[in-house]
């Protein structure tokens, strides 16, 4: 009894220490994107709550928390209600699986805890690909339970367009499961470790032969989908200003709408850690070893691991805002062509030629 | 599709291109932005600013009442009620005058039109407000607003004659006042 209790407590420690690193890291890139945005286009960003615009977020979530909450007349009210929860908590509870540090183990307690994963199941990717997919519901519940025209076309545009694109995810995945063997983040991570072409976008092979292996293809194909399933410029169709208001949040204000923005940041945050732990080595570091390792500090070296982690995501996270700054919006047509016709096959293509490469020059 | 269309469209050539661009707005940031309230830009020489009576040196309203001012405005922001000044029946004065400054378009023909210069624009902008009535002036603001505006005022000796008006005072290129 004590000892599952104790459990307990030692994952709602983790639970909570990681919501509070992903909350932390939305609020602040609410506050880059619109900084690096405004950067961008020759403007100055936020500059008026406290020095340089910094306490923009925590104005926003104070004026978005007092906001009224109003629930629009023929909505259906508990779908109206659940919708926002629902695409919060779908897109938070993916990161379980996120490995953003080394894979040591700790004993605490009489029990071993791996204190940078909360959870390492042996399905890791298996088990996002799930997640992401149910985020969906969340967005087109949340459209139709509006009662407003312009939400449930919202929702349903991306509902058509998450399918889609999920797809596509999921086939550039394959790849890198092929050249891993496993569907654990952890694993799959570790893999990578050596240096920089031993990451999966080169697939370099442990012998430091030519990048045969490469899977530069599969993750073009991965961000551009992943852009496309966090509904995010150029692909952001179901949240189009121009065309829909807001999409599926138009009719959502105060913390619910709060709710779809955060999960919107979240799972920008999901998908960037996920490419970096498939394709960009995760926390391994581009040299063999750590540089803590070699000037005898092998107790912090976990400290470069994670630095080299955040960059990563933070690239990813940089590449997101640098798309919405250069892209406009795609047409529905073109999006659709786009997914179906250009992603897809070179997704396909992609697994088959990795499998073909791996039965005659296997690892 | 040639082999150079080709390589770019795999490459994603375009993409690149416009990112670039971006990336170099980023690198080079020089923001056109004016941060309004606490930095202000500088205004050209001939702003067309709030309106204003002025005064002469001697704090004698220059407005003599000859609503010219009310037939060129064309928007009727002006209303001006002249009469005499009390025990000089050659002169008139303007015994009340009201500006309407929600309907001003700021073009100025009412300055152009005053015969004696007692209407000037003023460099003045920031006129918000949450009542719209507070921008129905009387004399006594459009005073202020002159006086506020224009401490120093020229006096201009050949205006001060009580029995002569002269017109285009203010425009060199027009005929001059004789001697």
């Amino acid at each position: 009894m004590t000892e599952i209790s104790l459990r307990l407590a030692v994952s709602f420690a983790q639970i909570l220490a990681e919501m509070s690193i992903v909350m932390v890291t939305v609020a602040t890139m609410t506050y880059f994107e619109r900084k690096i945005l405004g950067w961008m286009q020759d403007r100055m960003g936020p500059m008026e709550v406290g020095p340089y615009g910094l306490l923009q977020p925590v104005a926003d979530g104070i004026k978005l928390f007092f906001k009224e909450d109003i629930i629009p007349a023929g909505a259906n009210r508990a779908m109206f209600k659940l919708a926002p929860v629902l695409t919060m908590v779908i897109a938070m509870i993916g990161f379980a699986v996120i490995p953003f540090g080394p894979d040591v183990t700790m004993d605490m307690f009489g029990m071993t805890i791996k204190p940078f994963v909360v959870a390492d199941i042996n399905i890791g990717v298996l088990y996002i690909l799930a997640i992401a997919s149910i985020g969906a519901y969340g967005i087109i519940l949340g459209g139709w339970a509006s009662n407003s025209k312009y939400s449930l076309l919202g929702g349903l545009r991306s509902a058509a367009q998450v399918i889609s694109y999920e797809l596509n995810v999921g086939l550039a995945i394959v790849g890198v499961l092929l050249l891993a063997g496993t569907l654990s983040l952890v694993q799959i991570t570790e893999a990578q470790a050596g240096g920089f072409w031993h990451w999966f976008i080169w697939g370099g092979r442990p012998d430091g032969f030519f990048p045969i292996h490469t899977q530069i293809f599969a993750f073009v194909v991965f961000v551009i989908s992943a852009v496309a399933e966090t509904n995010r410029i150029p692909f952001d169709l179901p949240e189009a200003e121009s065309e829909l208001v807001a999409g599926f949040f138009t009719e959502y204000s105060g913390m619910r709408f709060a709710f779809y923005v955060t999960a919107e940041y979240a799972n920008m945050l999901l998908v960037s850690c996920v490419a970096a732990s498939l394709f960009l080595g995760g926390w391994n570091a581009p040299y063999p070893g750590t540089i803590l390792e070699y000037i005898g500090l092998e107790q912090l070296a976990w400290i470069e691991h994670i630095v080299w982690f955040t960059g990563k995501v933070y690239f990813f996270l940089f590449l997101f805002i640098w798309l919405r700054a250069t892209l406009p919006r795609l047409r529905y047509d073109q999006l659709m062509r786009f997914g179906w016709k250009v992603m897809l096959p070179i997704a396909l293509a992609n697994i088959v030629i990795t499998a073909l490469t791996l039965y005659f020059f296997p690892r | 599709m040639t082999l150079k269309t080709w390589i770019k469209t795999i490459t994603l050539y375009d993409l690149l291109v416009g990112m670039k661009t971006t990336m170099s707005h980023m690198l080079h940031y020089k923001p056109i932005t004016l941060q309004y309230p606490h930095e202000k830009r500088t205004l050209p020489d001939n702003y067309r600013g709030m309106l204003a009576l002025l005064r002469y040196e001697d704090g004698t309203e220059k407005c003599v009442g000859c609503d010219l001012c009310e037939a060129a405005c064309p928007s009727r922001v002006i209303r001006v009620v002249s009469a005499e000044v009390p025990g000089e029946p050659t002169k008139r004065y303007s015994k009340e005058y009201y500006m309407d400054m929600t309907r001003c378009l700021f073009c100025g023909l009412c300055v152009d039109a005053c015969p004696v210069d007692a209407l000037g624009m003023t460099r003045e902008f920031e006129w918000s407000v949450y009542d719209k009535r507070q921008l129905h002036l009387n004399k006594e603001q459009l005073l202020a607003i002159g006086d506020r505006s224009f401490p120093v005022r020229e006096k201009q000796l050949e205006l001060q004659h009580p029995n002569v008006a002269f017109f285009n005072v203010a425009f060199k290129h027009l005929p001059q006042k004789p001697g």
